[in-house]
């Protein structure tokens, strides 16, 4: 090992900042440069494909270019039909998420902290969760009708199952070590569900809300496609029906910004409850 | 105060955990409890807490019998077990959730005063380091003040220098209220320092083999000639606990190197 010895302080401070520097540069690059790195491959590809139709390349009838979806993008918003279709769809799909998840949470808990619940009700739940989504469709419309009840239902289903599952296995997988924390500390059942379990299992529960809310917003495009007038997935079926793929597109672009702005909001509200966390964090 | 009257645990394998366990204990009292692995001792313990109740045998507490944790009995464990989701303050009043929130930040505050943590109070507890945590998991079992406090292996996981600090400040905290303390250590010193009585037990299955008065006067100097003394009997004890050569209390022949590892 050399022992490097430092004559004076200008040169020990010289030696500091060169290192110092090196980082705070280094910090700048993970800050602004490695979040967009994730834009560079769709950027890059709607920007080919805008210049392979520009050349006459390609027709882009069929599959519009970026500058012929934004112009559609822009006309929807300008007419308000966006808006209007946008706010209908994000109804149903909060309708259903919360009484998915509302549905979910208690049935989830009482599962995961009561075995004998658990043995009753999960193999029921289980086989339901093996259907596939759209088979309920038929069955939702004959029972509900073709209009709201159906399609908030379909969603709620969607997200039900997310949600039990995780809330369920995240209350199994609690520490016992905490547990007998409680217990030593004579929790009454509903005490050691609300002080100890539920604030436990809140990291895995928001992760099973986003993952059911992804699913909401799927099982609302299988809603509206079996028979909607409005909504985002009655404008998809629009652009098939009237050949105009651009607003297929647009109607997708929509789908996928707010779907991402809703995922973001519940990341956002659930950050400060979960600031406790001993992990390591990528984000 | 403690009385165990042939206190026996057999685990659904098959396991004799305990075999007729049977001792007093007075009120104020520190008693350690001793033994090579696997002789029983945390099973013990968690039989007293009423965590894990035994299968035979009573555990009797001021005449009350223990079959599930009791609000006059506190436990601290081998690790901090503080509950991540909550500030140091509020996991040091974990154990007075029905009481008035001004009483409750008022005991908390005392007992953060107590253990030197004030600065603290405020924190997360992944911020904590080691014997902070176990420091914190001490304020949190006394708060409540417990009658009988049970203590797991409380600074095994500790370095040396913590250990000794926080044996001295358990020391120091018992001193305010005197309660009673049951210790489970595989530290002899720490055992030396800190107990009254020390129980020496053997394993399968598990049974008091011996008990060592340590009447030294506290606070207990670790380099004495007194505390050596007691230390060589301690360690004979434990090695006769596992049939092993017994080293001669006055300075006969020196046992293997070997005979002193008795864990």
């Amino acid at each position: 090992m050399t022992i490097v010895a430092q004559s004076s302080p200008n040169q020990a401070t010289e030696n500091e900042s060169a290192p110092a520097r090196q980082r705070a540069a280094s910090k700048r690059w993970t800050r602004l440069v490695r979040p967009a790195l994730g834009l560079v491959l769709p950027v890059a590809l709607a920007l080919a494909w805008e210049f392979i139709v520009r050349m006459g390349w390609a027709s882009g009838r069929l599959a519009p270019p970026p500058s012929v979806i934004f112009a559609t993008f822009v006309e929807l918003a300008r007419s308000g039909d966006l808006q209007h279709h946008t706010l209908v769809t994000l109804a149903r799909v909060a309708a259903g998420f919360g009484i998915g998840v509302a549905v979910a949470t208690v049935l989830g808990a009482a599962a995961g902290y009561s075995p004998l619940v658990r043995r009753l009700l999960d193999p029921s739940l289980q086989a339901l969760r093996a259907i596939p989504s759209i088979a309920w469709v038929p069955l939702f419309i004959l029972w509900l009708g073709i209009f709201e009840a159906s399609k908030v239902t379909l969603i709620a289903v969607g997200v039900f199952f997310p949600v039990y599952l995780g809330l369920m296995g995240a209350i199994q997988s609690v520490d016992r070590k905490l547990v007998e924390v409680g217990r030593a500390f004579r929790l009454s059942d509903v005490a050691m569900v609300r002080r100890i379990l539920l604030p436990a299992v809140l990291p895995a529960y928001v992760i099973s809300l986003r993952s059911g809310l992804g699913l909401g917003w799927m099982f609302v495009v299988a809603a509206e496609l079996m028979g909607a007038s409005e909504g985002l997935g009655y404008l998809l079926i629009d652009g098939q029906q009237l050949g105009k793929p651009a607003e297929i597109v647009a109607a997708i672009v929509a789908f996928a910004i707010v779907g991402k702005s809703t995922d973001w909001l519940i990341a956002l509200t659930a950050a400060p409850f979960l600031r406790w966390e001993d992990v390591v964090r990528q984000d | 105060m403690l009385v165990l009257d042939r206190v026996s645990k057999t685990y659904p394998n098959g396991v004799h955990a305990l075999g007729g366990v049977s001792l007093e204990v007075d009120l104020g009292e520190i008693v350690a409890v001793i033994g090579g692995s696997g002789c029983g001792k945390s099973t013990l313990l968690r039989a007293i807490s009423g965590l894990d109740p035994a299968s035979e045998g009573a555990v009797v507490l001021d005449g009350e019998r223990i079959v599930a944790p009791h609000e006059k009995i506190g436990i601290i464990f081998q690790e901090p077990r503080l509950l991540p989701w909550l500030k140091v303050a509020d996991n040091v009043g974990f154990g007075l959730g029905d009481r008035p929130r001004s009483e409750r930040s008022q005991r908390v505050a005392t007992a953060l005063k107590r253990v030197g943590l004030v600065d603290k109070a405020a924190m997360w507890p992944r911020e904590l380091s080691g014997g902070q945590a176990q420091r914190v998991a001490i304020a949190r079992a006394l708060v409540p003040r417990p009658q009988l406090l049970l203590l797991d292996e409380p600074f095994s996981a500790l370095d040396a220098f913590t250990r000794t600090d926080l044996q001295d400040h358990l020391l120091d905290l018992w001193a305010d209220a005197k309660p009673t303390l049951m210790l489970v250590t595989h530290d002899v010193d720490e055992a030396i320092v800190l107990a009254d009585r020390i129980m020496v037990m053997r394993p399968q299955p598990g049974r008091i083999f011996d008990e060592i008065a340590v009447d030294l006067p506290r606070p207990r100097d670790r380099q004495s000639a007194a505390f050596d003394f007691v230390k060589r009997r301690v360690l004979a004890a434990l090695d006769r606990s596992l049939d092993r050569a017994v080293t001669g209390v006055e300075g006969e022949t020196k046992a293997d190197a070997g005979a002193a590892l008795w864990w």
